[in-house]
């Protein structure tokens, strides 16, 4: 069972790292950064304590909104999907992504107190 | 809600009012009357005060103390270059007997000359009254058309009100109509206050001297004033209110309108006010009703009679038609013939004999009073278990029971006793029967209620164990007390018919009664301030900082590693305002965390955010142009 496991995992990874291109690496690359900073303040929570429960919401709904708006942008840009996206040029969607961004940053800084 | 329980008893006060007559609820008494005089007995200082003093104290019947005196007063002082002057001098003289002013023939026509539509009504009345009262001729009708013009051009109060006054000096003859009717209208701007007083704004004065020209002028033509029954009680009410006057004039005003309400040919109110409280009782049967018009006079012409008395609780008629009989000035009716239980009556009384009489129907309650006597007082201690016979004192008013009782908390002490009234044998319920336990020795007290069965047998039991609470569980010696009354009662009880030796079980010797440090001031209250919440220590947080921020090392690696180009970078004008502007958006950010607030970033944002779409457009436009071409 273990053994499955982790020829998929590592054929997963070989299939990852030969097609998809250095694009949506980049996007995925952020992704994960996301991922990490949003886990390590969720961590900081569980460990220490909620007390300035505003700005740990802010900070974790900050992660929580770039994490989506960068998968809406690696969907948008990935030429499998230009079928999809017909009317959405990856200029268009970047931009899109940016004006969503400082959206939500200013409500994350309204809130971080 | 309440304002909803306001007004509705205010509509049904209103209603309940109309049903029935207004009766005055303010009027002279005796005293007043001769409060008056005394006011109006001042020596006189002018004329003014000389007419105001001898013509008042005419009015009340009464003359002045020397008139030989006053008479010489007046000739004295009287100024014939002075219509005023001339007024007050010839209507005092009229006042006085045997007292004449000498008017020269220039006067009488400086008089006549002043009867004119160029003279103010005063002049008119003050002239016209002057040659009335000295026997002089006057022309009725130029004064009626002088007068006329005039009203027309002075319409206060005051100024109608000489009108009508000098209207009550013209000959029959003339064509008094039109002034008539100014009654009417002037009595239509007195103000209703509250459906009790009906007043001139410019106040009692004004409304008094109304009142008299509006009967003189009525009686001088023989025509009912246009006066509701209730409107002269409500002025009656307005004027008789004050019972001290600010000055000799408004004294003199009340005087007027008293002597105009209680002799003019149409409206005589009545005052009906029982003598003392309106009580009875078998020492003092008779109720007795002053009946006086307003100056205190008995109205011995008339005859009172009683149209019925019903009691207040059984709505039982106990008298109809019985005719109260006058005994030097006051009318008397022996009420405890008819053998009324002890109560209260509502009679409804009226006055009759004269048709002139104005609020002759009044309403009266009347409270019959008794004696009463215990009777049968009984005391036992009983047995819880009641397997011990009871043993039973009877202890007869005003003497107490020679040995005290005892009772623990095994036994009940009762008590038992009649109420009957004295006269009648009836049995009776007063309001108050309290019994009342006193320790001598703390001055502690506690007081029952003692209630009666339904055969009117009244019975107080006190359970020691039930009640300890109330005596907190202290043994002793209690006297006990027994308290009877009612409003109906003339004698009041407090009788101390014993001695009950209480035996508590578990006594506690409480402390003495808590109320002393009741107002002692109380311990301080200190505010706790909300204590901030509690947090890491820095090098925690420090920690996690630093934990949070390295991702973004990993991501500059992972992007390097995966060979992110910046190669492309043009150095399109369009390319670097866009970032300068989008590096400037994310400052702002910070700059919004550390001093702004949302309108001052919105603001900024709205400028920086344009100017960075635009660049970015162009930015990304050129950008697509150069992938699409590279196709």
């Amino acid at each position: 069972m273990a053994a499955s496991l982790f020829s998929v995992i590592s054929r997963f990874l070989e299939e990852y790292t030969n097609t998809t291109p250095n694009k949506l690496k980049l996007v995925d690359a952020y992704l994960l950064y996301i991922l990490l900073t949003g886990a390590f303040q969720f961590l900081y929570c569980l460990l220490v304590g909620t007390f300035p429960f505003n700005s740990f919401l802010s900070g974790f709904i900050s992660c929580v909104g770039s994490f989506i708006l960068a998968v809406c942008l690696r969907i948008q840009i990935n030429p499998h999907n230009k079928g999809d996206f017909l009317t959405v040029s990856p200029e268009r969607a970047f931009a899109d992504f940016l004006f969503a961004n400082t959206v939500l940053h200013l409500v994350v800084v309204n809130f971080i107190g | 809600m309440a304002l909803f329980r306001l007004l509705s008893s205010l509509v049904l006060s209103g209603l309940v009012l109309g049903a029935h007559a207004l009766t005055p609820s303010h009027h002279l008494a005796a005293s007043d009357v001769a409060r008056l005089e005394a006011v109006l007995s001042q020596s006189f200082t002018d004329l003014q005060s000389a007419y105001y003093s001898i013509v008042g104290l005419n009015k009340l019947g009464v003359s002045v103390a020397d008139t030989d005196e006053a008479c010489r007063f007046l000739q004295s002082n009287v100024d014939p270059t002075s219509i005023a002057s001339l007024f007050y001098a010839a209507e005092a003289s009229q006042s006085l007997s045997g007292c004449e002013i000498p008017v020269s023939n220039e006067t009488r026509d400086f008089l006549l000359a002043a009867v004119s539509e160029d003279s103010t009504i005063s002049q008119i009345h003050n002239s016209v009254s002057t040659l009335s009262s000295l026997g002089l001729p006057l022309a009725s009708q130029e004064v009626v058309s002088a007068l006329t013009s005039r009203i027309t051009k002075e319409d206060n109060v005051y100024a109608i009100t000489l009108a009508l006054q000098t209207a009550a000096h013209l000959s029959q003859q003339a064509d008094l109509s039109g002034i008539l009717e100014e009654i009417e209208d002037l009595a239509a701007r007195l103000d209703d206050l509250g459906g009790v007083y009906l007043q001139f704004e410019e106040g009692l004065e004004a409304t008094a001297l109304f009142v008299t020209a509006a009967y003189a002028l009525s009686d001088h033509v023989d025509m009912e004033p246009p006066l509701k029954e209730d409107q002269v009680i409500q002025l009656v009410n307005s004027i008789f209110s004050k019972k001290s006057w600010d000055s000799l004039s408004e004294a003199f005003s009340v005087a007027c309108a008293a002597a105009a309400l209680s002799n003019n040919r149409f409206h005589v109110p009545v005052i009906v006010s029982a003598l003392g409280p309106a009580t009875v009782s078998h020492r003092q049967p008779l109720l007795q009703l002053q009946v006086t018009n307003v100056l205190c006079d008995p109205l011995t012409s008339a005859s009172v009679v009683v149209e019925s008395a019903s009691s207040v609780t059984t709505k039982s008629a106990i008298l109809n038609q019985s005719p109260f009989s006058l005994r030097d000035g006051i009318f008397e009716l022996n009420f405890m013939n008819s053998q009324p239980a002890s109560g209260y009556y509502q009679f409804a009384v009226a006055v009759t004999g004269d048709s002139r009489l104005v609020a002759n129907h009044i309403e009266l309650k009347v409270k019959v009073s008794t004696e009463v006597v215990i009777s049968n007082m009984d005391l036992s201690v009983v047995d819880k278990d009641q397997s011990i016979g009871t043993k039973t004192t009877r202890v007869d008013y005003p003497s107490k029971a020679k040995n005290s009782f005892v009772a623990d908390s095994h036994q009940n002490f009762a008590m038992s006793f009649q109420l009957v009234d004295v006269n009648t044998g009836v049995e009776l319920t007063p309001h108050q029967t309290f019994v009342r336990l006193h320790n001598q020795k703390t001055g502690q007290e506690v007081v029952f209620v003692a209630e009666p069965d339904s055969k009117n047998l009244y019975k107080f039991e006190l359970d020691t164990a039930e009640r300890k609470s109330e005596f907190d569980s202290i043994s002793g010696t209690y006297a006990l007390y027994l308290i009877v009354g009612d409003a109906t009662l003339e004698n009041p009880i407090l009788w101390n018919v014993a001695d009950v030796v209480l035996k508590f079980l578990d006594e506690e010797a409480p402390a003495t009664v808590q109320t002393k440090t009741l107002y002692v001031p109380k311990p301080e209250i200190k505010h706790l301030f909300r204590e901030p919440e509690k947090r890491p220590p820095t090098v925690v947080s420090n920690t996690f900082t630093a934990l949070v921020l390295s991702p973004f090392l990993l991501l500059l690696i992972l992007w390097i590693k995966l060979g992110a180009n910046i190669s492309n970078f043009s150095f399109s004008p369009s390319c670097i305002l866009f970032h300068v502007g989008h590096a400037a958006m994310l400052g702002l950010m910070y700059v919004y965390w550390t001093h702004l607030n949302m309108f001052q970033t919105l603001k900024y944002l709205a400028i920086l955010g344009s100017f960075t779409f635009l660049a970015g457009n162009r930015m990304l436009a050129q950008k697509a142009v150069k992938r699409l071409t590279m196709k």
